[in-house]
């Protein structure tokens, strides 16, 4: 299990979180068909970081962008987005 | 010998969510002209003798008395919405709570980690709950009502399991 | 008199049996120790050739002695006799043999052995399918392990949190003084031990410099926690470890109602003290009772007082046996002889022979104990009569944690052994992990049939040599094909030898030859367990509707839902479900009914860019909506299809109430989140869950309206209308809002005033012939209505054409799922289609497949059986391949797996009021 370190509540477990899509899958609402499915389903899947979407649904319920090592599972960063990150 | 570590039931107060949308160093300023008090920052809490607010999250306080002196404060920057119905309050108090608050769950509950005036948002047992630290001898928990009698039950039957 | 023993000295307080028979046991004795005490040899039966095992051990890797510990629903089989410690009463059964274990009928296996080798299943079981399972029943009931309990268990599982600076696994010199030294840092620290003392090694080999009882006292004084008969089973990402702990031995009845703990623990660093186990040495017979593991026999003797044997033969490649044999002196025995397989050794103790380039080749046994050991010595062959041989093939470090967290291994020569190496997590080994005594390799001397390697699977060199024959090289491939390592001891005596050989046959190095995956849990865990407090109820927290109480009064049939129960039906007088259930449909349609909704999702969406937030979730147009009005709508997956349904209101100017399916309730809160905070964080709104602070209450039937008239005191909203109210003294939201098809509203009110709302819509509607009604009739009625349901005909392969809501989506677009609905296929006209069924015949078989004839493919499948419920008559809903065009065309439902059949004709899929005329007043 993970050790998320939430930019709000700081190191949390895994538990805590759920997953929701990585960054480049994220789908536009103005995007036309051929751009919408593009992002959903022809992701880069690297082996090694990618940015991922994640929500710390049963803490502080925020949002936030985890730089994680799909290998070695080593989170690299954790970055705070949604309307707070604007204020 | 120390009394045992007691779950009571508190009788229902109005809770409501407190949420910042724009203009947030205003709204505080306003709030805390209304209150007497400044909002809380993340993790913690504040009171007067009429109202807490706790926040668990980055936009959102949890207003737990009477809000009505707050309704003027928001002006198009935020909202208060009704939750009470939906929640029940425990208070674990004794000499075991931090202890049995680690029953099914995944959060440190110590004093270090989780002082007096402290909140907290977290998962016990598949439920997720809100945690405040009234003093080091008491934690109220804020449990989903649906969930409130199961989770009741769970901790009744730790009890004895404190200290083994 | 031979054997093991142990000399009386009254101590033998604790009354246990095994086999039905009572023995006595010393405080501290583990199981294995106060057999061997009773003069008990022979415990187990192995699990293929029914061979006659006895104690190898004094650890938790012990593979011969497997017993099951317990009665009833506290049974647990397959438990280590070297890993339970006896208590008062404890009840202890051999496993795998019958009738009894020391007359096995099965043992005629052994006779067979060479028939049941390496790869046995595969090259038996070709041939037809009945024969197999001929087999199979034999086989199974022949080949096993102990039985699982039928029983429920009565005990309780803990499940729990830690958190500490430092957690030390092993509570030997080298654990003790970490833990210490970390405590007395000021670190918060843990420190794990699975026996039931601290120790470790020093409980074997005593160091008068070393009191591990003080030290475990310091450590707890200074605050750290120190659990015994614990064992640290799982090492997970981020210094995540899983930690089984006995509260109680297995069997006993707990003080407090619960038998175990597991801990979740998320350590700072980790520090392995985790030791060594022994090798054992392969030789014809070596799994025979009264083969034992030197440092068990050493163990045996100094910590538990007992004499596994009085003649002993010692045979090892390293030093340490030779503190066996010294020991064994000092407590009485005789070694008749120690057999070293190198050129010289140490200095043995007064009166031992020892004999160098000895090994042993094989033995021979009694019931309890051996006969007779035959070692080669040079060139030739040399018996001693004996009753014990202690055994030590050298020592492999444990080093299955530091695997389980990603670390890497290093192979010293001298030892023949994996040290552990480096790591990626915060963790390291200390103690004689790091620096197993040297044990140079011997080649086994003895057949190789009968040198066993995993003694738990019945695994021979033999098997090893035929799997590398048969062209087995990779080590994965010999493991799977001699099922060795497999057991429930995961090979921790076994591997290596079993890996020397391979890399033998290969001519290569053994870290050549390449390991097998370490994999948790280290040491077997009780399903109850994991399963923890979930064991009692499923799995889950069951989530009770606020007005429980009162539907509880009614005694209603329970409907699972998720997580929720909600009445199903209310039977009176004896009914059955589906009396009960057309009863209350039929009030609904000719007077009226009530029926709890609490459980919808609801989220209150306030601010100035509430709709903006809303007309991006909901397909429908939301933001022309008047205060005080509301509509139907659903929400559709980025791809197009439709995820949920459900109605939208306007509160206030600013204010709304989305409503949405109790399935997906929690699957919309999340997605709201999203697509308010993650792609639309500039917005200015606040979205609320508030799906448990309102109850819900619909009323529906012709006289609802009235009904709620005289209750609120005003004039109801018109259909699809809102207004805030009283009722009951309590304020609430009257939604205009119908699912039956008839006039109907919904009244949400804040939960914990929920009842007396409740009482007072009763009281009423059954003033005017009406009762409460359950999700059995709500089914009945919006089947008939033709309404969808999400998880039903909403599948998540349904677009809004294909249900008929296509003209109720957005002109605008600006939707979720707005772009996918473009997609070229979703506009196919083939598509399924939401159709209805009307009846030719019987009743139609819900779930069955739409065929036009028998032997063709579905072109459809029924989602939803009812029947008419006024008139009579069987309908459904169902999804139909181009079915918008297909109305009026016969069909037959088949039901295959019921074997049931029905014609059919298809219609449109509302076959009650379609035109809505009973919404209006």
């Amino acid at each position: 299990m993970y050790q998320i370190t939430c930019p709000h509540c700081g190191p949390r477990a895994q538990t805590e979180f759920t997953y929701e899509r990585t960054t480049d899958s994220v789908v536009d609402p103005a995007a036309d068909a051929h751009t919408a499915m593009q992002a959903l389903y022809t992701r880069a899947n690297p082996m090694g970081l990618d940015e991922e979407i994640w929500r710390h649904t049963y803490g502080c319920r925020a949002w936030m962008v985890l730089t994680r090592h799909r290998v070695t599972h080593v989170i690299e960063a954790v970055k705070a987005i949604g309307p707070e990150a604007l204020a | 010998m120390t009394d045992p570590t007691s779950i009571t039931v508190i009788p229902a107060a109005p809770l409501h969510a407190l949420e910042i949308w724009a203009n947030p160093q205003a709204v505080a300023t306003r709030v805390q002209k209304a209150l007497g008090f400044a909002l809380p920052v993340m993790g913690r809490s504040a009171a007067n003798g009429a109202i807490t607010l706790m926040r668990f999250e980055p936009n959102v306080w949890l207003a737990e008395g009477d809000v009505s002196v707050l309704a003027d404060t928001l002006g198009d920057d935020g909202a208060l919405t009704g939750i009470g119905g939906g929640v029940v309050r425990f208070r674990i108090a004794g000499p075991g709570w931090r202890e049995l608050l680690l029953e099914g769950g995944v959060f440190d509950t110590s004093a270090a980690a989780l002082p007096a005036g402290a909140t907290a948002a977290t998962v016990i047992d598949h439920v997720g709950v809100r945690l405040h630290v009234e003093s080091d001898d008491a934690c109220v928990v804020y449990v989903p009502s649906s969930y409130a009698q199961s989770l009741h039950h769970f901790w009744d039957a730790a009890l004895p399991l404190l200290g083994a | 008199m031979s054997g093991p023993a142990r000399a009386p000295s009254g101590e033998e307080t604790i009354p246990f049996t095994f086999d039905g028979t009572t023995y006595h046991a010393r405080p501290g004795d583990t199981l294995a120790a106060a057999l061997l005490a009773n003069g008990v040899g022979l415990v187990a039966r192995s699990f293929k050739y029914h061979r006659p095992r006895g104690i190898m051990s004094a650890g938790i890797e012990e593979p011969n002695a497997l017993v099951t510990v317990g009665k009833g629903g506290r049974t647990e089989p397959n438990t280590r006799a070297t890993d339970v410690f006896v208590y008062p009463g404890m009840v202890a059964m051999s496993q795998n043999r019958w009738p009894s274990l020391s007359f096995d009928i099965a043992s005629i296996f052994g006779l067979a052995a060479p028939a049941l080798g390496a790869g046995f299943y595969y090259k038996t079981f070709f041939g037809p399918a009945k024969h197999w399972m001929l087999y199979e029943g034999f086989i199974r009931r022949a080949a096993g392990l102990g039985n699982a309990p039928t029983e429920p268990d009565p005990d309780n599982f803990s499940q729990r949190a830690g958190f500490c600076d430092v957690l030390v696994v092993g509570s030997g010199p080298a654990g003790l003084k970490a833990a210490l030294e970390a405590a007395e840092a000021g670190k918060r620290v843990m420190l794990v031990e699975q026996d039931a003392v601290p120790g470790g090694s020093l409980l074997r080999d005593p160091d008068p410099a070393i009191d591990p009882a003080a030290m475990v006292e310091r450590i707890k004084a200074l605050g750290g926690e120190v659990l015994l008969r614990t064992t640290a089973s799982g090492y997970w990402d981020h210094n995540f470890l899983t930690l089984t702990q006995r509260l109680v031995e297995p069997g006993a009845v707990p003080p407090h109602g619960f038998a175990q703990r597991l801990w979740h623990v998320r350590a700072g660093r980790v520090v392995l003290a985790t030791g060594l186990i022994e090798r054992p040495v392969p030789f014809a017979n070596n799994d025979h009772p009264g083969v034992m593991l030197s440092q068990a026999v050493r163990s045996y003797v100094r910590r538990w007082g007992v004499l596994p044997g009085k003649r002993v033969v010692v045979a090892t490649n390293n030093d340490d046996a030779y503190l066996t044999a010294q020991a064994l002196v000092e407590a009485g025995a005789e070694v008749v002889a120690l057999l070293d397989a190198r050129a010289s050794g140490p200095a043995a103790p007064a009166g031992v022979s020892v004999h160098y380039d000895a090994r042993p080749s094989s033995v021979t046994g009694r019931k309890h104990a051996l006969r007779n050991v035959t070692a080669v010595i040079g060139g030739s062959e040399q018996s001693f009569e004996a009753d014990l041989i202690a055994v030590s093939g050298g020592f492999v470090p444990v080093s299955h944690l530091h695997m389980q967290a990603g670390g890497k291994l290093v192979w010293n020569e001298e030892a023949q052994a994996f040290i552990p190496g480096e790591t990626p997590q915060m963790c390291e080994t200390i103690g004689s992990a790091l620096s197993p005594p040297p044990a140079p390799a011997v080649a086994p001397a003895g057949k190789a049939k009968k040198s066993f390697v995993d003694f738990q699977n019945d695994v021979s060199l033999a098997d090893i040599d035929l799997a590398w024959q048969e062209g087995y090289r990779s080590v994965e491939h010999l493991k799977r094909y001699t099922t060795l390592g497999m057991a429930t001891d995961q090979g921790k005596t076994s591997n290596m030898v079993a890996l020397s050989r391979l890399a033998e046959k290969q001519g290569v190095t053994v870290p050549q030859a390449g390991l097998t995956t370490f994999r948790p849990p280290f040491t077997p865990v009780t399903m109850g367990l994991l399963a923890g407090a979930g064991a009692r109820n499923a799995g889950a927290h069951v989530r009770r509707i606020p007005l429980h109480v009162l539907h509880k009064a009614h005694d209603p049939i329970w409907q699972p839902l998720g997580y929720w129960f909600r009445p199903r039906a209310y039977p009176v007088d004896g009914e059955s479900l589906a009396q009960a259930a057309l009863r209350e449909a039929r009030t609904v349609r000719t007077v009226a009914g009530l029926s709890d909704v609490s459980t919808l999702g609801k989220f209150e969406v306030s601010g100035p860019d509430a709709a903006a937030l809303l007309e991006l979730v909901c397909a429908t147009t939301v933001g022309k909506l008047a205060v005080g009005r509301g509509r139907y709508t659903f929400m559709l997956r980025e791809d197009g299809f439709v995820s949920d349904d459900g109605t939208v209101w306007r509160l206030a100017e600013n204010r709304y109430l989305l409503t949405s399916s109790t399935g997906g309730a929690d699957r919309m809160a999340h997605h709201i989140s999203y697509v308010r905070n993650s792609l639309r964080p500039d917005l200015k709104c606040s979205v609320v869950n508030v799906q448990e602070h309102y109850a819900g209450i619909a009323l529906a039937g012709p006289r609802a309206r009235s009904i709620l008239s005289a209750l609120i005191g005003a004039e109801p909203p018109r259909h699809m209308g809102y207004v805030p109210g009283v009722l009951a003294g309590v304020p609430v939201h009257v939604l205009a809002a119908s699912y039956s098809g008839e006039r109907a509203f919904e009244i949400h009110v804040e939960a914990s005033h929920a009842a007396a709302v409740w009482k007072a819509i009763e009281a009423a509607t059954r003033a005017e012939g009406g009762a409460p009604y359950g999700l059995e009739a709500m089914e009945l009625l919006r089947i008939e209505k033709g309404h969808v349901v999400v998880g039903g005909e909403v599948d998540g392969r349904s677009t809004p054409q294909d249900l008929g809501l296509g003209g109720m989506l957005n002109k605008a677009g600006g939707f979720i799922g707005a772009a996918g609905l473009t997609r070229p296929a979703l506009a196919l006209p083939d598509r399924n289609n939401l159709v209805g069924l009307v009846s030719l015949d019987g009743p139609i078989p819900e779930g069955g497949m739409l065929i036009q004839r028998a032997g063709q493919s579905p072109q459809g499948h029924v989602t939803a059986a009812a029947r008419r419920i006024l008139e009579g008559g069987a309908i459904a809903l169902a999804l139909l391949e181009g079915g918008h065009k297909r109305h009026g065309e016969e069909m037959i439902v088949s039901s295959p797996t019921r074997g049931e059949k029905a014609r059919v004709r298809v219609t449109s899929p509302h076959f009650y009021d379609p035109a809505g005329e009973r919404y209006r007043d």
